[in-house]
């Protein structure tokens, strides 16, 4: 029997080193294909200033890039350390997208982002820009097979268990890539990475803009950030209403903790706008409801409806109950694997058998399970609906705060003004926090909304840990969050020391406004035009 | 020639982006259309940056051409 507290420990820590380097990953995302942009403007016109652009740009993708590297690599081997048992589960399936994630996506990026930071004298700028489009879709690659994988614990498809290998086997590899939550995932968070580096790179130009440094580049840079930002966030909208079909009908439980949805309720449903759930109730409490709007946003029609707690509560009951046999089936199996009685009472009650290791918990042996024991499992199938139903609410409220921030900051650049508006440039440069937080309350949405399984309706967390103890435990814990926030530090200080510093533009002016130019007074417009030319 | 090169460049381009709607459309549209998301959206940004030089070329002529006007008055 697991001790409950290894267990939490465990999904601390997971949790812990997945939000610190949760923050980096999306940065990387965005800005390698913003680079990606700046670098065709640079190889179609020719200019200078975009040549630096991509050089400075580079440069915070570069701190960044390092320190999400290295904040990444321990999350890998806590799978190992700290969830044996889920590893060993479902390491067949779980295995094979990190596997390709490694071999391929990151290996493709680490060596490409090398040719790019060295290669500007030696690459032709062609091939250069070859490169930093590679380095792009590397790393965006890297996070579609990491979403694959994650995908598979929302919501496993194309895999069995095999009760002969007590484990889960991987028979459809098509139907792992091509998850409906793998896509919408994987599109949802690429994007987001895309506002959070246009976020980036427009607060930081505006802070340029508001000193008057580096000014032209400010400008272009803020103008493309603008555009960027504004398509991306449309974009992270629409998939966001992707993926919450997708969990209406893969994990009903994560969307009814989104909206904390105690009952179910005919259409058309009021949308819960602010609401103090609690979860020993099962009610709201304090709630400001907006009429027809849950019904649209869900269903997409009026009179749209969805199964709330009650309804979710009792099918899980039943899902405990049916699944019971399945467990005990596979006690029999595994004693005697061909025991044809055993392999047939498993068939008929497989598709509940996560369900049976729920009840585990509170029954291991399951002939002596009591009624109050099947009711207290099917409530554990409640996810923390105070913290998802919130964490929804933040990353929609940020989501909607950048997508206005971005059509003012369009209509501002388009006209060439936002240089003179003071107010937006400071809103500009505090808006840098933004995404991030919006990043890290998604990811808390996705994955508090799973609990309490690893593997969606397959593999309960409490059974997924490894055991150890729980001095070892707190001590790894303590351990990884000192090292990580040494790690944001260390990336803080890098940023805003190159940041500080600037670009370096041409003759070696790195602080002034707007950097030296060629010809101060041109004679005319080719003169105006050529004046980022290269020499 | 190098024309016909971009030209065979593009329509080899087309030809794997038309491929790939057909093999994605069904099971990965999603997927497709982070593709095409992506590339419209490096390509806007990258127009608008450009779309920011002409605008100041043209501020820079208008002003140019207001200062000539007014040293001609002046004369």
């Amino acid at each position: 029997m697991h001790d409950i507290t290894v267990v939490d420990l465990s999904r601390l820590q997971f949790a812990a080193t997945a939000l610190y380097h949760f923050l980096f990953v999306p940065l990387t995302l965005g800005m390698s294909f913003m680079l990606a942009a700046m670098e065709t403007v640079y190889v179609v016109t020719g200019k200078s200033i975009y040549k630096q652009m991509a050089q400075f740009w580079g440069k915070l993708f570069m701190i960044n890039f390092a320190l999400g590297v290295a904040t990444g690599l321990t999350m890998e081997f806590q799978f190992g350390t700290n969830w044996s048992f889920y590893s060993s589960f479902v390491g067949d399936i779980f295995g094979a997208p990190l596997a390709i994630e490694g071999l391929m996506a990151f290996f493709m990026e680490s060596t490409f982002v090398g040719l790019m930071v060295f290669g500007w004298e030696r690459l032709s700028k062609g091939q250069h820009l070859a490169v930093t489009w590679l380095v792009a879709l590397g790393s965006n690659l890297s996070a579609l097979w990491i979403l694959v994988a994650n995908s598979f614990m929302q919501d496993p498809q194309g895999a069995a268990f095999n009760p002969t290998t007590m484990r889960m086997e991987l028979h459809s590899f098509q139907q792992l890539i091509f998850n409906p939550d793998a896509q919408s995932k994987f599109v949802h968070t690429s994007i987001a990475g895309y506002v959070t580096a246009a976020i980036f790179v427009a607060g930081i130009s505006a802070w340029y803009m508001l000193k008057k440094r580096h000014v032209d580049l400010a400008k272009r840079s803020f103008r493309m950030a603008a555009l960027f930002g504004v398509l991306a966030t449309i974009g992270v909208i629409t998939l966001g209403d992707a993926l919450g079909f997708v969990a209406a009908h893969a994990q009903p439980t994560k969307l009814a903790a989104m909206e904390a949805l105690w009952k179910t309720e005919p259409g058309p449903m009021p949308f819960n706008l602010i609401a103090f759930p609690d979860q020993s109730l099962q009610q709201n409490k304090g709630a400001v409801r907006v009429p027809y709007l849950l019904s649209l946003l869900v269903t997409h029609s009026l009179d749209g409806s969805m199964a709330g707690f009650d309804t979710l509560q009792k099918k899980a009951a039943q899902r405990v109950e049916n699944g019971i046999p399945a467990v005990q089936a596979l006690e029999t199996l595994s004693k005697d694997p061909h025991d044809a009685a055993a392999l047939a009472q498993f068939k008929t009650h497989e598709k509940d058998l996560g369900y049976g290791f729920l009840v585990q918990r509170y029954a291991p042996e399951l002939d002596k399970v009591t009624p109050q024991q099947v009711q207290e499992a099917a409530k554990d199938s409640i996810p923390p609906v105070a913290a998802v139903f919130w964490s929804f609410r933040a990353m929609v409220g940020f989501g909607l705060l950048m997508l206005a921030f971005f059509v003012m900051a369009v209509l501002y650049t388009l006209r060439n003004k936002v240089q003179d508006k003071r107010w937006f440039l400071i809103a500009a440069a505090w808006m840098i926090p933004i995404p991030f937080l919006a990043n890290e309350a998604g990811w808390l949405v996705a994955e508090l909304g799973r609990q309490p399984w690893t593997v969606f309706g397959v593999l309960p967390t409490w059974m997924s840990a490894s055991t150890h103890s729980v001095g070892y435990m707190a001590f790894s814990l303590i351990g990884f969050v000192l090292l990580y926030t040494v790690f944001i530090a260390i990336e803080m200080y890098l940023m805003v020391r190159s940041i500080r510093q600037g670009p370096q533009e041409p003759g070696g002016g790195g602080r002034s406004e707007p950097g030296p130019r060629p010809q101060p007074r041109p004679a005319n417009a080719a003169a105006v035009s050529g004046r980022y030319q290269e020499g | 020639m190098k024309t016909f090169f971009y030209f065979l460049l593009f329509l080899v381009l087309a030809v794997v982006v038309i491929l790939l709607a057909v093999l994605l459309g069904d099971q990965g549209a999603w997927y497709f259309a982070w593709l095409i998301g992506t590339a419209m959206i490096v390509l806007v940004a990258a127009a608008g940056a450009a779309l920011l030089d002409t605008q100041e070329e043209h501020a820079a002529a208008a002003q140019r051409a207001s200062t000539d006007a007014r040293a001609d008055r002046m004369a």
